[in-house]
């Protein structure tokens, strides 16, 4: 298999603080990676770290086959990644559907083609009554979906989602789980934080756990929910996956 | 059914708002235009001349400014210099050199174009109130310059242009030739704004205004936007420089690079409606002629007074308009287009 994200001994210090330190692991494509731990663990970081919103101290980045160690967000983006926030960044005097053609432009460099792209991704994620809308009607839940429509309509390689599920209702987190499950048939890779479990220990392939800044665990969902240094580090129990 | 049931009523009647498509022309903007041609057409006494000449020449400038200002977010205090790099590029190219203002407004807005993208270069890493504080400054290192460079600018003397009337020298007798070239320069502005509303480019300025973080990971890259912004803003605004300079027939560094020219500059789209098209023109249309206006008639009563009801106006149609003129604008349509 080819890995479409590969870190290597990546660390960021702030000040004294290791957020993330000398951590390594490969996305290989059509995989679909969960990344979990407490609060704090430093994946927010690691994502600001591949995405090229932070600049590491040390470690290597490599992507889609290149070395993009420090480059710019802009830089990376072009070559194929894409990412969601945890807390939603939506542009607030556009309109949903703009919000998204922002990122149809990547492959849809004119507008009316650019705003059916735009238009398709929103009915992927069920916002379609919402296309024209101003941003400050919509409630978390929908900022949520449109922070991943916004991810899928530049068609990347890779998309880092940053915890999609939350304030969504039962329901939502059912249609969103399904909506991430089938990305990897689309050629999308996927990696996933997520606090919402029985989401992503269903339908993550794989599973990585972040603590104080270092991986202390790595492999299928089954197995994560019974390790022991996961359960003392997060999980707090086993969890039951039946 | 009472009154208050009634509205009510009107209340649940409320549906999703949609916001209107960016780039598209209404009915009012037409009708205006007309307006705008017709005060053109008609004869109108002397002093009423001067003040659409001022009120067109300062919507285009407004509508400039707004291009940075209102849809890339980099609030400017420092427009001024463009203004009098614009007017003095084509009035030292004609004075010293003979070269016609319809070359050498060009060049002036090449010129202002080039240090607006420069400012927006060594800004990059400005934000906020940093970025308004360095725009002031660089602008009074612009009109300091201007006053010392007395060889090439003249000075605190300033510089003038004969008043001979001729094509070629783009000095007219006729007060309606003037009007009619500043409500050109006006549309000029408009389409460019409307074009910007509608391009890709104009999407990705609203972007990095709206949020830079997740602009940049669209693809955008904020600091080429802003540059962009900034130097066509700037090159308009030269623009409307040097039409400035060929009205008024002489320039000088502590009016025309003035930061009192760089906030009146500002002053007119915030009241009028920032990141809109029509905001910056009706914010000119009641502004410029109210202070023009005010100073003609009461600039001798009382020293000062004239300002006193420039700005207790300014303050209530902030206090009352908080989105600008266009906003409330906005809300009327919307309110008449759900009465029954």
């Amino acid at each position: 298999m080819t890995a479409v994200l590969e870190v290597n001994q990546l660390s960021r210090a702030f000040d004294a603080l290791w957020a993330v330190r000398n951590v390594s692991f490969r996305v290989e494509a059509g995989e679909l990676l969960g990344l979990i731990g407490p609060n704090g663990a430093g994946k927010s970081t690691l994502y600001n770290l591949i995405a090229g919103a932070l600049k590491p101290s040390h470690g290597d980045i490599l992507f889609a086959g290149r070395r993009v160690t420090g480059w710019r967000a802009h830089h990376v983006a072009r070559i194929g990644l894409a990412r969601t926030f945890q807390i939603p960044k939506p542009y607030r005097q556009l309109s949903v559907v703009e919000n998204v053609m922002l990122t149809a432009f990547h492959h849809e460099r004119s507008l009316p083609r650019a705003r059916a792209l735009a238009e398709t991704t929103l009915a992927d994620v069920g916002l379609s009554e919402y296309a024209g809308a101003p941003i400050a009607t919509l409630t978390v839940g929908l900022l949520k979906r449109l922070e991943v429509a916004r991810a899928l309509a530049m068609r990347p390689k890779l998309v880092l989602f940053d915890e999609i599920m939350a304030g969504l209702t039962p329901a939502e987190v059912g249609s969103m789980t399904r909506l991430v499950a089938e990305l990897p048939s689309r050629g999308i890779t996927v990696l996933w934080v997520e606090h919402v479990l029985h989401a992503i220990m269903k339908t993550a392939h794989r599973i990585m756990v972040l603590d104080r800044g270092e991986i202390i665990a790595d492999g299928p969902p089954g197995t994560i929910a019974r390790d022991p240094a996961v359960v003392r580090a997060y999980l707090g129990e086993e969890l039951n996956l039946a | 059914m009472s009154l208050a049931a009634a509205k009510r009523g009107e209340r649940h009647a409320w549906r999703l708002p949609a916001l209107p498509r960016r780039g598209a022309v209404s009915w009012f903007e037409v009708g205006l235009l007309i307006v705008c041609v017709a005060l053109v057409a008609f004869e109108l006494p002397q002093n009423l001349r001067d003040v659409i000449v001022l009120t067109f020449l300062f919507g285009g400038l407004a509508l400039a400014w707004n291009i940075a200002g209102g849809y890339a977010g980099l609030i400017s205090f420092g427009h001024a210099a463009f203004f009098g790099i614009g007017a003095y590029t084509s009035t030292i190219l004609f004075v010293h050199a003979g070269v016609t203002p319809w070359i050498g407004l060009w060049l002036g807005a090449l010129l202002s174009s080039a240090v607006g993208a420069f400012l927006a270069v060594i800004c990059a890493r400005l934000r906020g109130p940093f970025f308004i504080l360095s725009t002031l400054a660089a602008a009074e290192v612009v009109r300091i310059g201007a006053l010392n460079w007395s060889s090439l600018t003249g000075g605190p003397e300033g510089l003038s242009i004969l008043p001979v009337a001729s094509l070629a020298s783009m000095v007219f007798s006729s007060k309606t030739v003037y009007a009619a070239l500043m409500l050109a320069y006006l549309v000029i502005c408009y389409a460019v704004t409307k074009a910007l509303e509608a391009s890709r480019f104009g999407y990705y300025l609203a972007a990095v205004r709206d949020d830079e973080d997740a602009a940049g990971a669209a693809g955008i890259n904020p600091l080429l936007a802003r540059t962009g912004a900034m130097a066509l803003s700037a090159a308009l605004t030269g623009l409307g420089g040097s039409l400035f300079a060929q009205y008024f027939l002489y320039l000088d560094p502590t009016f025309v690079i003035s930061p009192d020219l760089s906030f009146q500059l500002a002053l007119l789209p915030a009241v009028g409606g920032l990141g809109t098209a029509i905001g910056p023109v009706l914010g000119s249309l009641l502004i410029t002629p109210l202070s023009e206006l005010l100073r003609a008639y009461l600039g001798n009563m009382a020293a000062g007074l004239h300002l006193v009801i420039y700005s207790a106006g300014l303050i209530g149609v902030m206090l009352y308009f908080p989105s600008g003129l266009a906003g409330a604008l906005n809300r009327l349509a919307a309110g008449g287009k759900r009465k029954p």
